[in-house]
């Protein structure tokens, strides 16, 4: 199931034009939040997660904790065909099986509902002990926010996974800098989430996030270590050079010019057919 | 109770390997039993409420059906969001067992009081909430609640509370009649049952003779025997060890309240206030007037139908 980093890497400025395309169509915001983990989205999916729409036993499963980021998300599964591409259409629709927070009820093949932070991975560790009980191999990733890991609940679910060793479970922290209101190294003190993960208890690394051979190296350790949980920091941008660090991007929805500008710049269309007029 | 629920949990373990408990560090020597068998099975997940129930509805998708169980006070408030976003919007089958709802742990203060738990979990969609009135219902609820798709919430006491002796059954969001009477109702959830038949044995000798329904059920609410209450009776006693919002009382009257005509309601119970004074659980009743000499005064009133004066004696 390998494939070579350069398709990986052409298939993440596809995901990238797709989400800007349905932030601009849908009139939704939190797009560098969507684009900031699209390279790693696109690394789990194509070259490392077993995942099977039907929930099959064994399988691998993915949790998007920053469930604001689901625009990435979306498109991934659409682009493997989990459903179909013109769905995306309807991004940020009332009723709509994508809505601006994932929801397992809007779309079932989801493992969990996200929106409120700080669950993800808690819930994550119920299953892998459950798995553990039913001596299900399947590995459980959960892909969290660097402003997600200020609830507390993060820290209460970090020390369960190492109390328990749960080496079949990945946390990825997409740590793009930036959260609501303002950068998260400001908000929250200059600290090293890798360095706090080890403290309790995870193998811990930090990587550039936005490097697809980095990010390929590091899933092809997980785990770093038996016996341990492992946690990936990955610093990300959103891929696009006047959206990448700025905090008015996790707002603000591309106009006209703005989705023209970044689709050119990625010199690639979005997977489906969208709108070129808000 | 909390023996109930400890044997309880063994049995239905013992028969369904589903079943999981986790507890929030707390019931020291209570679950020993429960471990030497099924030690895989229990976990200890720490003082930490939020991620117990969290990993409860992970691995209720996992397909197992948790239990998680904590002093009611942590059990609900805590981990709130937690029920509401994890638990109660996918609908998953997790059982919450709070020990000590109400004022059991009166001396212990406000941190450990729970008047607001049967509210709080009350408010949560796809939720099924009870307060058993005695070890037997304890018993006999916990294997209706795990036969549910969906969540519920379990109020219990303390050790050693003595049996109801009422031969009625237990039967999930069915009001169970305890005592048979006429004119007057009481309505009652969790602990109050007892104070009620205790009231009522004193009010025989005066001739008067109330129904007792235990709404060990809290949500649902059994309207059938509402309705049937209202067409039949003069007046209706509520009796809970609830916040005056949100529990029995304030469901029952909203629903009666909801009719036309139809009997007179009164409620006895805490008010809406937290309880200072580090005072127990039976004066706490007692000076807040729901024991059982304040339920026999509230019920002569309402059965010579004069203005009652409720309240502590």
């Amino acid at each position: 199931m390998k494939v070579p980093t350069e398709a990986l890497r052409s298939k993440a400025r596809q995901i990238r034009a797709t989400c800007i395309q349905m932030a601009h169509d849908g009139k939704e915001g939190h797009l560098s939040s969507a684009l900031s983990p699209v390279d790693i989205l696109v690394a789990l999916y194509w070259n490392w997660l077993h995942i099977t729409p039907t929930k099959a036993p064994g399988r691998d499963r993915f949790l998007l904790s920053k469930g604001h980021g689901c625009a990435s998300l979306y498109a991934i599964l659409a682009e493997k065909g989990v459903f179909p591409l013109s769905v995306l259409a309807t991004y940020n629709q009332e009723n709509s099986a994508l809505p601006n927070h994932p929801c397992v009820h809007a779309l079932p093949v989801l493992e969990t509902s996200s929106g409120s932070l700080g669950h993800g991975l808690g819930i994550a560790t119920g299953m892998v002990y459950g798995m553990r009980l039913k001596q299900d191999p399947g590995r459980v990733v959960v892909l969290l926010g660097d402003g997600e890991c200020n609830e507390g609940s993060v820290w209460e679910s970090a020390m369960f996974a190492a109390a328990h060793g749960m080496d079949r479970l990945l946390g990825i922290v997409d740590y793009n800098g930036i959260q609501a209101v303002g950068r998260s190294d400001e908000i929250m003190g200059h600290t090293r989430l890798e360095d706090k993960f080890r403290s309790f208890g995870w193998s811990a690394r930090a990587i550039d996030g936005s490097n697809m051979d980095e990010i390929v190296s590091a899933l092809s350790e997980v785990p770093f270590e038996t016996g341990k949980p492992t946690a990936i920091v990955a610093h990300t941008r959103a891929g696009v050079s006047f959206m990448n660090d700025d905090v008015l991007w996790h707002y603000r929805k591309p106009t006209d010019e703005e989705l023209r500008q970044a689709l050119q710049e990625l010199d690639v269309q979005s997977i489906y057919v969208g709108s070129p007029h808000a | 109770m909390r023996r109930a629920f400890a044997n309880g949990l063994e049995q239905l373990a013992d028969a369904d390997d589903r079943v999981v408990f986790l507890t929030g560090d707390l019931g020291f020597q209570v679950f020993d039993a429960f471990v030497a068998k099924h030690g895989r099975r229990y976990v200890n997940v720490g003082i930490a409420e939020a991620q117990m129930v969290a990993a409860a509805a992970g691995l209720a998708l996992e397909g197992f059906r948790p239990f998680v169980y904590s002093i009611a006070s942590f059990m609900t408030a805590r981990p709130f969001e937690q029920f509401r976003f994890c638990v109660a919007y996918p609908k998953l089958p997790v059982i919450a067992v709070g020990a000590g709802g109400g004022y059991t742990y009166g001396p212990s203060g406000v941190s450990h009081h729970a008047p607001d738990d049967l509210a709080l979990m009350s408010l949560l969609p796809n939720m099924t909430v009870v307060a058993p009135g005695d070890p037997h219902e304890v018993s006999a609820l916990l294997p209706q609640l795990l036969q549910l798709d969906s969540p519920s919430y379990m109020r219990i006491g303390k050790f050693g509370e003595p049996p109801l002796d009422v031969p009625a059954p237990v039967v999930l969001g069915k009001a169970r009649l305890l005592r048979t009477g006429e004119r007057v109702a009481i309505l009652t959830t969790g602990n109050m049952a007892a104070h009620a038949l205790d009231a009522c044995r004193h009010l025989a000798a005066a001739q008067i003779h109330p129904s007792v329904y235990h709404f060990h059920t809290v949500k649902p609410l059994d309207t059938t025997t509402l309705d049937h209450l209202a067409r039949s009776v003069e007046a209706l006693l509520i009796v809970e060890e609830s916040s005056p919002m949100g529990g029995l009382g304030a469901e029952v009257l909203k629903y009666i309240r909801g009719a036309d005509s139809g009997p007179r309601v009164l409620r006895l119970g805490p008010p809406d206030a937290f309880a200072l004074g580090s005072y127990r659980q039976e004066t706490l009743q007692q000076r807040w007037g729901y024991d059982a000499p304040a339920i026999d005064r509230a019920c002569r009133c309402l059965w010579n139908n004069t203005q009652t004066t409720l309240g502590s004696s």
